[in-house]
């Protein structure tokens, strides 16, 4: 693992007497693509702005290369901005836009210049130096805004939700440049969005937070395998994931799972007599040829997403509704009862009250 | 067009007619009548328009020494009022722009003195100036300063005049001022603060720009408003000592009462007027250019 970069220690951000973020702590390596994933209000955007200095820290350390940064201007801690809504400079063009920041620092013109052009041709927008923040599109503004950002060099780029005005098609379009982008100035980033799509294909890192607290972090695939809570669980998801409930009995020396009507062995479960449980909708499969752990679902309905079918279809036992996704050449009638399997290491427990995952 | 437009198009007609009539007969027929009454030899005394005499109430006026001087200390008066109002009525915005607490209270007071009707304004400094029972004076002779004539000598009741005028009208200045500095979004100042702008740079490349629009509109109105003062005048000096506050609005005025010369009054009228559209036109010409 590369150094660390920035670290945060016991972050709280309190407005009045409400806490919007509460006690955070994480570590960003060099280099690394951190993704902050939440949904509105959870406190991501805040913790962005903490980091950047756009807003006082109530309690806790934020820490740059070693050093303490908590009380630092934002200008001094060399991170720059991308703001939602690009805050674009609106009376200056293109150019002035992207020069300002060198010309509060006093670089020289010929300088000035020079990194114009580079951002410039890195972000094709030499056409459109010469005009307005008015006269641009969505998609030009959101670039101007990176090159400002870029043409200060900084170690480390805050983007806060960048992508989400801007339509479908663009999006998948930035994310992949913004991802190329970043391999090839190798800095940091630090991204917030509440978009998980973006967080699993951009990310090296995911962070997930909820109600001011960080849930879990971890590699995209790592936490989409393995969420340790409800909330990550459901929340990376695309677009569903299935979150059941069921009784659980011991009989002899394995357990009993109601709903499913299947047996198991996990020691883990031995004291408990319900308990949530998940499997995503791929990792359900039609059951051909007798595997275990097979159940039986009556399908209610078909939806077609073109390269496959989503179906939802009832469990057989308490009539929950459970989500399983396959290929769109497969037949299937409204009514028609199926049995679908998983494999046992598909199948992940929560506790009904805390809501984490029991290992 | 067809049919039914036509007749929409006449039933909008109908719809503003009683807008268009009763502005016509407020504001356009007094103009016309002022602008034709300004042809004639139209006295109090004969008040007929039976003697047009061209445009010899217009020589006579412009070549009145008396006018000439009014339209001088009016002039001076507005530039420094307008001027003064603006700076001290920014300064004040910028602050109470940053206020969070009790923000409604300050805009309440400031509104006072916008409540108070001018000639009240007038009668309240008045009896504040007054040399022997004024407060003001009072005041200064705590300190130990020698009552001072506020009203009575001639430079010290234009510098009044345009205090007191300043006081009354600030308060127009700040609300319209602070209503343009709370629009200004947030972002741009967060962009400028991470870029390194310091507060007099973002004041210049942030609020300046934004505010340009509004700082021209508070300007015209201020100036137009000050350009046709009257009842401070009225009050406090009737444009005295001698002529040392002789507005031009209290000069045709008199022209036109006491003097009795409607046909003149009206002259000089019609020539405020056009001071009037010579000086906004600029003005109005920089702030279309804004709004490209």
């Amino acid at each position: 693992m590369n150094s660390k970069h920035i670290q945060l220690i016991g972050v709280t951000k309190n407005f009045g007497k409400n806490t919007v973020v509460n006690n955070i702590s994480f570590e960003i390596a060099d280099n690394e693509f951190f993704v902050l994933l939440g949904p509105s209000g959870c406190g991501k955007s805040t913790t962005l702005r903490m980091i950047a200095g756009l807003e006082d820290i109530s309690e806790g350390k934020i820490i740059s290369n070693g050093v303490d940064i908590t009380e630092e201007d934002p200008k001094d801690r060399n991170m720059a901005f991308v703001f939602q809504n690009y805050a674009l400079y609106p009376h200056m063009d293109v150019r002035k836009n992207l020069s300002y920041s060198l010309k509060l620092r006093k670089v020289e013109k010929s300088k000035i210049n020079q990194k114009i052009e580079w951002v410039s041709n890195l972000l094709k927008i030499n056409e459109l130096l010469d005009r307005k923040p008015s006269q641009l599109s969505g998609g030009q503004r959101q670039r101007v805004a990176l090159g400002r950002s870029l043409v200060r060099e900084p170690n480390a780029f805050l983007l806060d939700e960048p992508l989400s005005n801007l339509d479908a098609q663009l999006r998948v379009e930035m994310r992949q440049e913004l991802t190329l982008l970043q391999k090839d100035l190798s800095k940091t980033f630090i991204y917030v969005t509440h978009d998980q799509v973006e967080a699993m294909t951009m990310a090296s890192r995911i962070c997930i937070m909820n109600h001011g607290e960080v849930l879990q972090i971890g590699k995209p695939q790592e936490v989409y395998d393995k969420p340790n809570s409800i909330f990550v669980a459901k929340f990376l998801a695309n677009p569903v994931n299935n979150i059941l409930k069921s009784k659980i009995i011991k009989k002899d020396d394995s357990l009993w799972i109601e709903s499913l009507n299947i047996f198991i062995n996990n020691q883990n479960l031995n004291n408990l007599s319900e308990i949530y449980f998940s499997i995503r909708p791929e990792n359900l499969k039609l059951n051909n040829h007798d595997q275990p752990y097979n159940f039986e679902v009556k399908i209610i309905q078909i939806e077609n997403h073109g390269h496959e079918l989503l179906i939802s279809a009832q469990l057989e036992f308490d009539k929950q509704i459970i989500y399983f996704r396959t290929t769109k050449d497969k037949y299937f009638m409204i009514g028609e009862k199926i049995k679908l399997y998983f494999h046992i290491k598909d199948l992940l427990f929560f506790d009904m009250i805390t809501e984490r995952i029991i290992t | 067009m067809s049919k039914i437009h036509f007749y929409d198009r006449r039933f909008g007609y109908l719809f503003v007619s009683p807008a268009v009539i009763i502005l016509s007969i407020v504001i356009l027929a007094p103009i016309t009548i002022a602008i034709i009454t300004s042809f004639y030899d139209y006295t109090l005394i004969n008040r007929t328009l039976d003697s047009f005499i061209g445009l010899r109430n217009y020589f006579e006026s412009v070549s009145n020494e008396k006018f000439i001087h009014s339209a001088i200390v009016t002039i001076v008066f507005v530039i420094l009022v307008v001027l003064f109002e603006f700076i001290i009525g920014f300064l004040i915005a910028i602050l109470l722009n940053q206020v969070e607490r009790f923000r409604n209270i300050y805009y309440f007071i400031l509104l006072i003195p916008l409540l108070i009707n001018p000639i009240v304004v007038g009668l309240i400094w008045r009896m504040f100036l007054h040399p022997q029972l004024g407060i003001l004076n009072y005041l200064i002779s705590l300190v130990g300063i020698d009552p001072i004539n506020w009203l009575g000598d001639p430079q010290n009741a234009f510098i009044t005049i345009i205090f007191v005028d300043i006081w009354h009208q600030v308060s127009f200045m700040i609300i319209l001022l602070l209503a343009g500095l709370a629009s200004i979004p947030e972002e741009p100042y967060e962009a400028a603060r991470v870029d390194g702008a310091n507060a007099f740079q973002q004041f210049r490349d942030i609020t300046l720009p934004y505010m340009r629009p509004v700082i021209i509109i508070t300007l015209l109105i201020r100036l137009i408003f000050a350009l046709k003062t009257y009842d401070l005048i009225y009050i406090m000096t009737k444009g005295g000592p001698g002529d040392a506050t002789d507005l031009i609005s209290y000069y045709i005025y008199r022209s036109a009462f006491i003097g009795l010369d409607l046909g003149q009054a009206a002259s000089m009228s019609v020539i405020l007027l056009l001071i009037v559209c010579v000086i906004i036109y600029p003005l109005f010409k920089f702030m279309n250019r804004a709004d490209e």
